[in-house]
């Protein structure tokens, strides 16, 4: 449904930061009403730029943006969602001691509130999106799955006619995504609202979006009809090249003598007793949905959970209870939250990851080599291909895919005996992601035990020698990735019956 | 290891604007002074009196500055300080001096682990903790002098105490030996900022003359100082602190034992405060239960002041001792110029205000867009089956 006036237009859209970095060279951009339109690329193609420019936090600096044919400046917050559109950010801005419908209203600019006609026609909304949650709940006490449904329907309370929604599933479990893309598909075809859906996610792209634009380097480089495209072109697209497709692991190394072993370790609540043994060169696949109860195993192994029960040996010795003297004894842990767990804000790539060195020398007190530390981190950005000015570059300033990378960098020493990833590539671009991966897949092949979280089950069943199935805070089956595919995963992970996750089973 | 390109960096207002504070004012002072016809400003007596003035609460900010690197903060030490005082005073005369200063020192210690231990394994908030510790313990201090003046009556212990902290230490040669190793590491490790520190202290104490000395306070304060400067820029101690302030998370997944450092932290602080009663007990051999009150303040002042960072993992005790400076400097010279105390607060409330306004701008602009290192503009449009 083509129609002479798009929604929304923009051509040639640049935007120069004033330290003379390029974000967009000239983006064109075509929206429609009634239909969904894909926006993919890599970190740092420009996608966050062109969504601020949306949304009206900053504005391009040169170009044209037409909104319903008529040439548009947004220059502050309001002005574009006064016109219709508004932008669904993947960290939600919600107040948490606020309800849900005082959430919804915040931004709306009548003085007197909770009036009745207020709540009805909010009430009518929610109703609309199937009831997510209570307007009387407490927006901190609602699950993740629920606050994204507050700010879509504050989108749709505030009249908007576009909206951009950046990654919203990257952080829900697999059925809060089913409604989220319920939602959007409703929206589209039945209330006539444009999407702009930012993702990824190729299968949620493919399965949902009617048209695709792909950015790379600040450009526009493809627009189709997703029903023209498959998978494989938009990931080779996104990179720029034909990604070594990273297929399933042909050779697998012979099993060495066993290395961990983790007996009757457990979490009251939260993890069931668990007991497995990861062998030399080996890597175990841990697969489960958010809230299976996978990050909660990792930090029992660890030592990070004080309430964690039962033992774990390492080549026979068996490992202290606190984070420190794992760490000491030789495992290494890639926490899930790489900006909350992962990294320190304030210190720079080198200092970060000498954090890791560090802490394996144990807790004397030692002169620090700045020089040492330096090296370390030229040899890790350049072995993982990590895109920066240099070492002295704070995290912050990276791509999510570069910054998980150094925090990946951090246990690349000689003295990391048993590797444990959670989630590494969540959330990162497809680039990076088969960066890490392959560095994975080498230093199993060098001889050090992993252990992989993985939500993608794609990257289980291409990397794992063996992978455990985790639900409801337990394992409920093991799985040869060469007899499995990913569909069997997704069944047992998620349970035949999609039970929500972390419900009592 | 500092690369040209940092140049602006080091020497911008963010990272070099205290010391900048600091040199204006005591310029401006002299200024003032000698047009007033006034004796000089920069001589070595009154540059003296301003290091020793400012030393007790410039101990207090070196401790008070590892403490918010951890991102924690104690209100307690003035109140730990004139805790402290009081055991050193009640104390010095029946069990002798150093077993005294031990006394106090050990009790500061106490609080200190009683601080760090509710804030760490209770979850309360350090504000909160801290300020109930800074009633309680001024509390306490009440109730040990029973409202009352003590001082130390015995002449052999007094006169311990004044040789423990008015002994005058003769400086111009070891200031001039300073500036000279600071000045030649300068430019054996290229450190620009080291040099200009060098600069300034020969220039100093070049104005303040071959009979430039200073009181023992000032002395314990630089040997402070220089210990913790070491430990935090050059130690495996240092950095874990910082790791610990910035992201505790993280640090804990990185195997630091965060309970042991954050604890560290308050200990550190009550005993440097608990150093300064000592000293502010020895000064005149006697403590008035309302000693140091509000002291706290001009502590956290001096630290913010130095640029750190309430919410941890940033700071410098080197810049949080310049605060120290720039603050009595301030003190000194209204008092020496007669410029009228009232304003005073005034002018120190909008200095300090100035300069978190100066550091948090400047902090926005350091941390501003991502710069691409991954520019490739050469990327031909894939537009083959596409509808453009």
């Amino acid at each position: 449904m083509v129609r002479d006036v798009p929604l929304l237009a923009l051509s040639g859209v640049t935007k120069t930061f004033p330290n003379g970095t390029v974000a967009l060279a000239g983006v064109d951009l075509t929206i429609q009403p009634g239909r969904v339109h894909g926006l993919l690329g890599a970190n740092g193609a420009g996608k966050s730029t062109l969504i601020k420019i949306l949304s009206g936090a900053l504005a391009p600096t040169g170009g044209d943006i037409r909104w319903r044919g008529e040439r548009v400046s947004w220059t502050r917050p309001q002005a574009p969602r006064e016109a219709g559109v508004a932008t669904i950010y993947q960290h939600i801005p919600l107040v948490p001691t606020l309800t849900a419908l005082e959430n919804i209203l915040l931004d709306q600019r009548a003085f007197l509130r909770h009036r009745a006609d207020d709540r009805q026609r909010i009430g009518d909304v929610v109703a609309s999106l199937g009831h997510p949650f209570d307007l009387d709940d407490l927006a901190g006490d609602l699950p993740i799955g629920a606050r994204q449904m507050i700010s879509i329907a504050q989108a749709l309370a505030g009249g908007a006619d576009l909206v951009v929604m950046d990654e919203p599933t990257a952080s829900l479990a697999g059925d809060e995504r089913q409604t989220v893309y319920d939602t959007i598909r409703r929206l589209a075809r039945e209330e006539g609202k444009a999407i702009l859906f930012v993702s990824h996610f190729l299968d949620e792209i493919m399965a949902l979006t009617d048209e695709v634009t792909i950015l790379r380097d600040g450009r526009a480089v493809l627009h189709a009809e997703t029903a023209d495209l498959d998978e494989a072109r938009i990931a080779e697209t996104i990179a720029g090249r034909a990604i070594t497709a990273l297929g399933r692991r042909k050779t697998r190394s012979e099993p060495g003598p066993v290395r961990l072993e983790v007996d009757a370790v457990a979490s009251p609540g939260k993890l069931a007793p668990t007991s497995f043994t990861l062998r030399q060169g080996e890597i175990l696949g841990i697969a489960g949905v958010l809230g299976s109860g996978r990050s909660e195993l990792m930090h029992a192994i660890f030592g990070a959970d004080a309430h964690a029960t039962g033992t774990v040996r390492l080549d026979g010795a068996e490992i202290g209870r606190y984070t420190d003297e794992a760490v000491a004894a030789g495992l290494a842990l890639v926490p899930e939250d790489r900006a909350g767990q992962g990294f320190v804000p304030q210190m720079d790539i080198a200092r970060n990851v000498g954090l890791g060195v560090m802490a394996q020398s144990g807790a004397g007190v030692r002169r620090v080599d700045a020089k040492d530390e330096r090296r370390c981190a030229e040899n890790a950005i350049r072995r993982l291909g990590i895109k920066t000015p240099g070492p002295h570059a704070l995290v912050t300033e990276l791509s999510g895919g570069n910054a998980q990378k150094v925090v990946v960098a951090k246990w690349l020493t000689d003295r990391t005996r048993v590797l444990l990833l959670d989630e590494p590539t969540a959330g990162i671009d497809i680039g990076a992601r088969t960066d890490i991966l392959l560095l994975v897949r080498g230093l199993a092949d060098e001889g050090l035990p992993v252990i992989l979280v993985s939500s993608e089950f794609e990257e289980l069943l291409a990397i794992c020698d063996r992978i455990l199935v985790m639900r409801d805070g337990r394992v409920i089956g093991e799985a040869d990735p060469n007899e499995t595919s990913e569909t069997d995963l997704t069944l047992m992970a998620g349970g035949g019956d999609r039970a929500p996750a972390g419900a009592p089973a | 290891m500092t690369r040209t390109d940092d140049l602006p960096r080091i020497f911008g207002l963010r990272e070099a604007g205290v010391y900048y504070a600091l040199l204006i004012l005591l310029f401006a002072l002299a200024a003032i002074a000698s047009s007033r016809g006034l004796p000089p400003y920069l001589s070595g007596q009154n540059l003296g009196n301003i290091a020793y003035q400012a030393s007790l609460i410039g101990i207090m900010g070196v401790a008070m500055t590892v403490m918010l690197i951890t991102g924690a903060f104690d209100l307690s030490v003035a109140s730990v300080a004139a805790l402290s005082a009081a055991v050193l005073v009640g104390l010095a005369g029946s069990i002798g001096f150093v077993p005294a200063v031990f006394a106090a020192l050990c009790t500061a210690a106490a609080i200190g682990l009683l601080n760090g231990a509710i804030v760490q394994f209770v979850g309360i908030n350090a504000f909160i903790v801290t300020l109930g510790t800074l009633t309680a313990v001024r509390g306490l201090v009440l109730v040990l002098t029973g409202g009352r003046s003590l001082m130390v009556e015995d002449p052999d212990v007094l006169a311990q105490m004044l040789a423990f902290e008015s002994t005058r230490v003769p400086l111009f040669i070891a200031g001039i030996l300073l500036s000279a190793v600071l000045l030649g590491t300068a430019v054996w490790k290229r450190r620009p900022l080291m040099g200009a520190a060098g600069l300034c202290i020969g220039a100093l104490i070049l104005l303040a003359g071959p009979g430039f000395a200073v009181a023992a306070p000032v002395i314990y304060l630089a040997i402070f100082t220089l210990i913790m400067w070491a430990l935090l820029g050059f130690t495996t101690i240092g950095r874990r602190l910082y790791a610990v302030g910035g992201n505790a998370e993280a640090a804990r997944l990185s195997g630091i034992n965060v309970h042991a450092y954050k604890l560290g932290a308050f200990v550190l602080s009550s005993v440097a405060a608990g150093f300064a009663g000592v000293l502010f007990g020895s000064r005149l051999g006697a403590i008035n239960p309302t000693a140091l009150q509000g002291a706290e303040l001009t502590v956290i002042a001096a630290a913010i002041l130095g640029g750190t960072s309430l919410f941890g993992g940033a700071g410098s005790v080197v810049k949080t001792v310049i605060g120290a400076l720039l603050l009595f400097t301030l003190t000194n010279g209204f008092n020496v110029l007669n410029l009228g105390a009232n304003y005073q607060g005034l002018i120190e409330g909008i200095v300090v205000v100035a300069a978190a306004a100066i550091y948090t701008v400047g902090g926005q602009r350091r941390v501003g867009k991502p710069k691409r290192a991954d520019t490739a503009p050469d990327a031909p449009p894939v537009s083959e089956g596409a509808s453009a």
